[in-house]
């Protein structure tokens, strides 16, 4: 502490240590803030047509298209560590052996939905709106922009027969008439500083385990007939990183 | 010109005193010590994290301020220095009450040398 440098060194020392600390108790404080999030989730339709996974490709596989609605309110999971929560629906079934080859896991859909106070990003989740009706204000026009429904905050999800952004095939190129899946709501909760949570379907704590958000269905045959293009289309939303990540 | 090259040097290199180093190193604890906890209670009463960011990097800033710069309030207690061995007699007084270094011999390793 004699001379300029030294005084300089000490304070920026201390302050790494006092911003660790500070970091350390707002990723702890976490566990005071109560969860208690909610789901529907309800498979609307499955279809498993032939395709190929690129255009000049010659292998032919089977794609099962599954379309949903959920209504959840995940707006517990935003407390003031949370950055942004990552929600994503997946598609599950078991293998052939069971015994020996674990489930397979497929994402669906997902959505990145900011906090109310993160910073802007092109690749958040704009949230579909019913209204077909241009906005008149700018007011209006931003509330359509949001990752929430209108008027709602961020954690709602109202979403009425939605298409996939994604359609989802199996390693081995077929997926038609296979039985016990289920689809299931899951996310990742992104704090500011601290640990990534799952979703947790247990009670832990102030945290209450996921009610619902699980739906049981079955992948169809093969469609004989050539489906209409239409109902097979994927809606990867109105993000604007469609194509280039990041 | 020595004068001012010595006042640069001597704000550059911002030295201070023993007790002013310790002053020093009580302020530099309290206060990030202070500014850290007064942040996270604030962040967390009023539910944002940007005033817990803000106030902790305020108080880090304040605390440099205090603690850096060449203070008076570092430089209160100075330690004067022995007179120089071949100083004439009249100069040979520390300027402090009850301390005259007349008289006074000094001993290194069982030789006197003042």
């Amino acid at each position: 502490m004699h001379n300029t440098l030294t005084r300089v060194q000490n304070v920026f020392g201390f302050f790494t240590s006092v911003a660790f600390a500070v970091a350390a108790a707002i990723a702890i404080s976490v566990v005071l803030s109560s969860q208690t999030p909610s789901a529907s989730l309800q498979l609307r339709n499955v279809q498993v047509v032939k395709g190929r996974p690129h255009y000049y490709s010659t292998k032919r596989e089977e794609y099962a298209h599954i379309t949903f609605s959920l209504d959840a309110d995940l707006s517990t999971l935003f407390n003031w560590n949370t950055k942004q929560v990552f929600a994503y629906i997946t598609a599950s079934y078991p293998s052939d052996s069971p015994a020996s080859i674990p489930e397979s896991e497929a994402v669906v859909w997902d959505a990145v939905i900011p906090a109310k106070n993160a910073p802007e990003h092109h690749n958040t989740y704009i949230h579909p709106t019913k209204s077909t009706a241009r906005p008149k204000t700018k007011k209006e026009r931003l509330s359509l922009n949001k990752a929430y429904p209108p008027g709602k905050e961020p954690g709602i999800l109202k979403l009425d027969k939605q298409k996939p952004k994604y359609q989802i095939t199996d390693v081995s190129g077929k997926i038609a008439e296979r039985n016990n899946a289920t689809l299931t709501l899951h996310w990742n909760v992104q704090p500011w500083v601290g640990a990534l949570v799952w979703d947790n379907r247990r009670t832990v704590g102030r945290w209450q385990g996921l009610k619902g958000g699980e739906a049981a269905f079955e992948f169809p045959p093969l469609k004989a007939t050539e489906a209409k293009k239409e109902d097979l289309k994927t809606a990867t939303g109105k993000e604007k990183n469609r194509g280039s990540p990041a | 010109m020595d004068q001012i090259l010595e006042q640069a040097r001597s704000l550059w290199e911002g030295e201070v005193d023993f007790e002013g180093q310790r002053l020093a190193d009580y302020l530099t604890y309290g206060l990030l010590t202070i500014s850290g906890v007064i942040a996270f209670l604030v962040g967390f009463a009023t539910q944002n994290i940007y005033q817990t960011l803000y106030i902790g990097l305020g108080g880090t800033a304040v605390t440099f301020l205090a603690v850096v710069p060449q203070w008076p309030f570092f430089n209160q207690h100075p330690l004067p220095w022995l007179p120089p061995k071949n100083a004439p007699k009249s100069q040979r007084n520390t300027g402090l009450e009850g301390i005259n270094m007349e008289g006074i011999s000094i001993e290194v390793d069982g030789q006197k040398v003042g």
